[in-house]
């Protein structure tokens, strides 16, 4: 090998290697087996295409995908917005700056599945803060059965997942408020635009191309849920919640690898589509200049 | 003067909304910690202050909630700093030694930074079962190091990428072969964008939940998150007073790292997040 490429290549290998083998391999894996009839204690078969037959006509999968883009139409733009607006609160120069961004980390940085088991106990029936709030309130005379109902569910782990997930999406929006030049909010102010006009004149369309970038990240982030749901309901009520990882891992757990990797395949291949538009309309080349 | 007023006042209404949003789950978890009887919501229980959940979660060996603690600091850490180092090596050769086709690499890289992880979970589980590696630090370590990575090779790629070129081609000049100029000028000059992305790498595996549900059976290699998950009561009963401390005491150590480096993590996320 000649002397030019010899040492780039040296120092990207250890990244290549944990790469091929711990994610590009499993992937292959995972494919491959889609194509076979493998579980746990029975010999394996090739059958083609017959896992992807079945999913087609498995109810139990349409509805998994049902809920994914539901649940996924629900709760980005309620992220999206709320994120907008937090974004712009901690780009604030206020003097207490430093306590809300510590505040906004909060919720992203503790462990999805630790903070899981609080929201669970905040739905609790009999006597979680859900509740309790509602009563106090006199929202509902009635306590609402937050995780037993399909309805209820659906929107127990969205606000959960909004929580969790708007910390993020207002720093990424954060940067995109830092990258718009101060004169052209001057030169507005001298204009007599008052801070609405300068909002929606200025800010949104400067704002739109990470904006679209933080919506792409999040929607094939969003495909993927898994862990609020593991504890939060289980996929349950009678699968009404059970996102497409939720699905495949349950198939996994019985010992099916055939069937749960062909659930996987499938959503795999949306979320790849996915992420080639994401690649498209983020401008990633400038991190490099 | 009374636009500017008004400006105020909604920063003021915003700050409180949303530090009231961030925080509220936090409290009811930080309040609930110190209840004898978590129903205190519902009237006649009283809230019966006390600190029998910490001390059981801290003093039963039985719930194994220390033995979970210290697997996740000790496979995050261990995980952080090898994936930092590797992601480096990876940073320096894309934007200084002109490995050919770099931002189709770098793109392919992003590109598997978005695949589903339960696509990875089948194949996983047999390659650690066929090396005897389920329920080990090696188990999670590995994988971690790899799902970490292209998060930690973005975002040291773009603080290396802003290092002048002429520094390191002077060192070169003077003999310096490339293992060195890595060694002696990038990385001592790039400390605080390594050390945020070392940050960075600690919370992303500190967070992970699959991998550790799936490769890890008991207290040996099990990580807190899923101890947490997993933990019921024996009879029947959540015991929620212990689930709740057991978390208060688990997010200790990340609420320390916000708090003293928040500017560091934001500064790291606002680099690397929005590529992914």
């Amino acid at each position: 090998m000649n002397k030019e490429l010899r040492s780039p290549l040296l120092f990207i290998a250890p990244v290549l290697t944990f790469i091929l083998i711990f994610i590009l391999l499993p992937v292959i894996g995972t494919v491959v087996t889609s194509l076979y009839k493998d579980i746990t204690y029975l010999d394996n078969k090739f059958i083609f295409f017959e896992n992807y037959r079945q999913i087609f006509q498995d109810p139990g999968f349409w509805q998994s995908l049902r809920f994914t883009m539901f649940f996924i139409l629900v709760s980005i733009p309620l992220e999206m917005l709320l994120g907008l607006i937090f974004a712009i609160l901690i780009d604030q120069e206020v003097p207490y700056k430093g306590f809300l961004r510590v505040c906004i980390l909060i919720p992203w940085a503790i462990p999805a599945a630790i903070s899981s088991r609080t929201w669970e106990l905040i739905y609790n029936y009999n006597y979680g803060l859900a509740n309790f709030i509602c009563s106090f309130t006199g929202i509902s005379v009635q306590p609402v059965n937050w995780l037993g109902t399909s309805l209820g569910a659906f929107f127990s782990l969205v606000l959960a997942d909004v929580w969790k997930t708007t910390p993020f999406i207002a720093i990424i929006l954060l940067t995109g408020l830092q990258i718009i030049p101060g004169e052209i909010y001057l030169q507005a102010q001298v204009d007599r635009a008052n801070f609405l006009q300068r909002f929606f004149k200025i800010t949104l369309p400067l704002l739109k191309p990470v904006f679209i970038v933080a919506l792409l990240f999040r929607t094939i982030d969003g495909l993927r849920i898994f862990d609020i749901i593991y504890i939060l309901t289980h996929g349950g009520p009678g699968g009404a919640t059970a996102s497409l990882s939720h699905y495949s891992y349950k198939y996994f757990l019985a010992g099916d690898f055939g069937y749960g990797s062909a659930v996987s395949t499938t959503l795999f291949i949306i979320s790849f589509l996915l992420s080639l538009v994401y690649l498209k309309f983020g401008k990633f080349q400038n991190t490099l200049s | 003067m009374k636009e500017e007023k008004i400006q105020s006042i909604l920063i003021l209404l915003g700050s409180f909304f949303m530090v009231g949003f961030c925080l509220l789950p936090f409290i009811y978890m930080l309040v609930t910690s110190f209840s004898s009887s978590p129903d205190y919501l519902s009237s006649k229980v009283s809230f019966g202050f006390t600190f029998n959940n910490y001390r059981s979660v801290l003093g039963t060996d039985s719930l194994h909630f220390m033995q979970y603690l210290r697997n996740s600091l000790l496979i995050s850490a261990i995980s952080a700093f090898f994936c930092v180092f590797i992601a480096s090596l990876g940073a320096y050769s894309i934007t200084r030694l002109n490995l050919p086709h770099k931002m189709g690499f770098l793109f392919f890289i992003l590109a598997i930074s978005m695949f589903p992880q339960v696509c990875l979970i089948s194949y996983l589980f047999k390659l650690m079962t066929s090396l005897g590696w389920i329920n080990t630090y090696f188990a999670l370590i590995l994988p971690y190091i790899a799902w970490i990575l292209p998060l930690c090779l973005w975002i040291l790629a773009s603080y290396f990428a802003q290092i002048p070129a002429e520094l390191d081609k002077a060192a070169l000049i003077d003999g310096c072969t490339p293992w060195q100029v890595l060694y002696k000028i990038i990385l001592p000059v790039s400390r605080p964008g390594i050390f945020s992305t070392a940050l960075l790498a600690f919370i992303f595996a500190f967070n992970e939940f699959l991998f550790s549900l799936i490769l890890t059976s008991d207290h040996n290699a099990r990580t807190i998150p899923v101890g947490i998950a997993l933990f019921q009561g024996l009879h029947g009963e959540i015991p929620w007073g212990n689930i709740m401390a057991a978390s208060i005491i688990a997010v200790i150590p990340i609420l320390l790292i916000i708090i003293m480096f928040q500017k560091n993590i934001i500064q790291g996320l606002t680099r690397g997040a929005v590529k992914g």
